[in-house]
């Protein structure tokens, strides 16, 4: 019977044996003093390419979350909004070019802040989404599901893109910087169902704008990386 | 506060504006019955755009410069600015270039009359809602393969994405949709979005002409693109005879093999298939014993049949017979004074009302053979028995007589020692396997210990089977008795061959000495007079029987027995059985069943 259990419990160790590799080399690179240190179990273009995943994910994502809660929520005139792109986004700190020629002469650095930057404003206000959406009686569990998987979806991208930044600019870890939101949670007992639906809605194509310029900006870098001439305006 | 009013603004500001501009851009659809419009704005790149109006029911604003075009982007310090470019071949457009296109900034355009100071229309958007990409170009198919009927075929195609559209930089991400038709017609068969720049179409018909188109459009957006130019998709249908001719042989081949393995296998098994499928019709069956089963039946089959008539009763056979007879009178004192178990184990000499021979007994009532009328009258028998009052269920030794000759007869052990009713009683000559106690031992004392015997069959199957015929017929004919010719006749056909010998052999002596025992001591043996006995060889009838079987002489008060010593065998006194018979338990008394053994032993 000892052969036996030795045998199951060299079986187990062999079969977690990939978690422990896992585990043992997590994405940020934290020692045990908790301060950081490069990663070398990944390497960048890697690294960028599964960033530029998860950017095109929570895109594509956010575009869904549009449709359906425009599907259930918004009455038909309104759809023109959508198209405006979301005229009440809240500002950021520092504007954002929007030409192409523009964009091609952002420097990498500065690419890779303003994604940081972007994923980080937007965490708060989705935490709040989910509240609000809660609140509404006939949310489709698909809308619920896709706005937790933004928010999960955002952290590890923000992960991503420290380790980016680190690796990339060679350096260190950011304080993450707090945004002043204009859009704060309203704890009304019950507020009007028009005002809110615009202000969600409002939010979720405020959100969709920025993901895009996240996977417009990942991809411009990684661009970059592989082809430098080709990427450059004329 | 602020917020609610601004929203509160905008939805106002969108009802009473017309959008044009909506997420499905309308292109290119001048209204005739309304006034100056925008008919549309697009965007091909994402990097430049354009837009369009018409002037509608007014046609005196028709020529150029009547109205002008305004756009606001929705930046901080933005004013109504003119159209950057009103270009010169296409009649009512704007351009904005490189420089004064944005994205994700939300523009404003209006449509002025500048002379009359009116807005006659208003859109807002975003340039990447307006985006409607290039078609892609390329377009060309490859065959994949083709069925093994040759009807049908898949393809390949593939294209490259439209080159106004920076893909690589990341500018724009497409997705593609491809469609195909068979030619002239007018459905179009539409496969799922692809964002690689390869789609596979199965399930083509040979011989028919398909053709292909595909278009793009930005990922999360909803604007296709136009369609790329059709390409003429077309693959001959191949007659491939080959590919048909062995499978036609094969399947020739094999209805023949499997005709052939039919045939042999019902010739093989013709008899079985004749039974199963042409079942014997059954013979009629008469009530009575199947010739077949007196052929080669098993004795006790045909003991069975002959029981089920009204001549026997079954159970009877079936019981051990010694243990039906063998009743220990334990309730009735008077019995026991008047004689002890010893008394009616040695037999007829110690007391008076043994009853050796039990041949009516009240619950005995199958016994119908024994009053056949061949047999002379059971009571004449019964009279020849000292002090026989009716008592023979008493007895506890009781005589099998002719009760067990025909099942003796019909049994396996076919050593039939029928005793002739007709001359004495019915001496049973019974070869029962139960019969026979085995000596296995002695005891110091002097005592025996017996042990339930087995006949040593070997050699009496054999006489079986050479008797067993016989035998039955004889049963069958004389309503199984056998008379003392036919037992002479079948105990002559057993082999005289003394020797450990267990049985019936050695019978005769014992029983013969048992009434030597009391009477008559070294009387020769006589054929003759005792039709029971065998007919040995002279010198064989007194050789001392075999160890395993001795006659007890004595049962003592500790209900041993005391057994002959085996050497001293005093002569077999063939006396006449009638002489005898009185004195001479049918039973071999030296002979006890464990049965009997067993109600003897405390």
């Amino acid at each position: 019977m000892n052969r036996v259990k030795v045998l199951q419990a060299w079986l187990w160790c062999v079969s977690l044996w990939p978690c422990w590799l896992s585990h043992a080399v997590p994405l940020d690179c934290k020692d045990e003093t908790g301060s950081l240190i490069q990663c070398t179990s990944i390497s960048q273009e890697k690294l960028l390419d599964r960033v530029i995943q998860h950017a095109e994910l929570i895109y594509r994502v956010s575009e869904e979350s549009c449709t359906l809660f425009e599907d259930m929520f918004v009455p038909y005139p309104l759809y023109a909004l959508r198209n405006q792109g979301g005229t009440m986004c809240h500002t950021k700190p520092f504007p954002i070019p929007g030409s192409k020629t523009e964009i091609q002469q952002i420097s990498d650095k500065w690419l890779l802040h303003s994604v940081l930057m972007l994923v980080q404003s937007w965490m708060e206000p989705f935490v709040y989404l989910q509240t609000t959406l809660n609140r509404y009686d006939d949310a489709p569990d698909a809308l619920l599901n896709k706005t937790k998987w933004v928010s999960d979806k955002l952290l590890s991208l923000e992960q991503g893109v420290v380790v980016l930044i680190r690796k990339m600019l060679d350096e260190g870890i950011l304080t993450p910087s707090i945004f002043e939101h204009t859009l704060t949670p309203d704890d009304e007992p019950s507020p009007e169902i028009p005002e809110s639906v615009l202000r969600d809605y409002n939010l979720l194509i405020c959100f969709k704008k920025d993901a895009h310029k996240m996977e417009t900006f990942l991809k411009l870098l990684k661009c970059r990386q592989s082809n430098k001439l080709s990427c450059l305006s004329y | 506060m602020a917020y609610s009013l601004l929203l509160s603004l905008l939805y106002l500001g969108m009802l009473c504006g017309n959008g044009l501009v909506s997420a499905r851009s309308e292109l290119f659809t001048p209204d005739p019955s309304r006034g100056p419009h925008f008919t549309g704005c697009r965007s091909r790149e994402q990097e430049t755009f354009r837009c369009w109006w018409s002037a509608g029911i007014f046609q005196n604003l028709t020529e150029p410069g009547a109205l002008r075009v305004f756009y606001m982007t929705k930046h901080a310090l933005s004013e109504w600015q003119e159209c950057p470019d009103y270009t010169r071949t296409v009649k009512n457009e704007c351009y904005f270039n490189k420089t004064f296109t944005q994205i994700w900034t939300s523009y404003c355009i209006q449509l002025r009359s500048v002379r009359e100071n009116i807005t006659y229309d208003e859109a807002c958007f975003t340039v990447e809602n307006i985006v409607h990409p290039d078609p892609p170009i390329g377009l060309n198919w490859t065959l994949l393969n083709v069925s093994r009927s040759g009807l049908h075929y898949d393809i390949l195609v593939r294209w490259a994405p439209p080159p106004s559209a920076d893909v690589q930089m990341g500018w724009m991400s497409l997705e593609y949709q491809v469609q195909y038709r068979v030619r002239n017609n007018s459905h179009w068969e539409m496969l799922d979005l692809e964002s690689g720049t390869q789609q596979s179409i199965y399930g083509l018909h040979t011989d028919k002409e398909y053709e292909v188109r595909v278009r793009c459009k930005m990922t999360a957006f909803d604007n296709f693109g136009e369609f790329s130019d059709s390409i003429i998709v077309h693959v001959a249908q191949i007659p491939s005879k080959e590919s048909t001719f062995p499978t036609t042989l094969v399947l020739i081949f094999g209805m023949i093999g499997v005709v052939i393995l039919l045939v042999l296998l019902i010739f093989s098994q013709q008899q079985r298939l004749m039974v199963i499928f042409l079942p014997p019709i059954p013979a009629p069956k008469i009530k009575g014993i199947d010739p077949e089963l007196l052929k080669n039946g098993k004795l006790d089959q045909l003991n069975s049949l002959l029981s089920s008539q009204d001549m026997y009763k079954p159970d009877f056979y079936h019981e051990d017979p010694w243990v039906e007879f063998i009743q220990l009178d334990l309730d009735d004192p008077a019995e026991k004074n008047e004689s002890s178990d010893t008394q009616h184990l040695l037999g007829l000499s110690r007391s008076g009302s043994s009853h050796v021979l039990n041949f009516k007994s009240d619950d005995d009532s199958g016994r119908a053979s024994c009053y056949d009328p061949e047999i002379p009258n059971p009571e004449d028998l019964a009279t020849l028995l000292p002090g026989h009052s009716g008592r023979g269920d008493n007895h506890p030794l009781v005589s099998r007589s002719s009760s067990s000759i025909p099942d003796l007869g019909v049994q396996q052990t076919s050593e039939v020692k029928e005793t002739p009713i007709q001359k004495q009683p019915a001496v049973p000559s019974w070869v029962n396997m139960d019969f026979y106690a085995q000596v296995s031992d002695f005891t110091p004392a002097g005592g025996v210990v017996l042990s339930p015997g087995q006949l040593n069959s070997s050699l009496e199957k054999k006489k079986e089977e050479e008797n067993e015929k016989k035998i039955q017929f004889q049963l069958v004919s004389d309503g199984a008795y056998t008379s003392e010719n036919t037992a002479r006749q079948l105990s002559a056909n057993v082999p005289s061959s003394p020797g450990p010998e267990q049985g019936y052999q050695t019978f005769p002596t014992q029983a013969v000495e048992g009434t030597s025992e009391r009477g008559v001591p070294g009387c020769p043996p006589s054929d003759s007079q005792m039709p029971y006995l065998l007919p040995e060889a002279p010198p064989s009838p007194i050789l001392p029987p075999v160890s395993d079987y001795t006659v007890v002489q004595e049962v003592d008060a500790q209900h041993s027995l005391l057994l002959n010593p085996p050497s001293s065998q005093p002569a077999i006194c063939p006396h006449s059985p009638n002489k005898h018979l009185p004195a001479m338990p049918t039973m071999p008394m030296g002979y006890l069943t464990p049965d009997f053994l067993g109600n003897l032993t405390p």
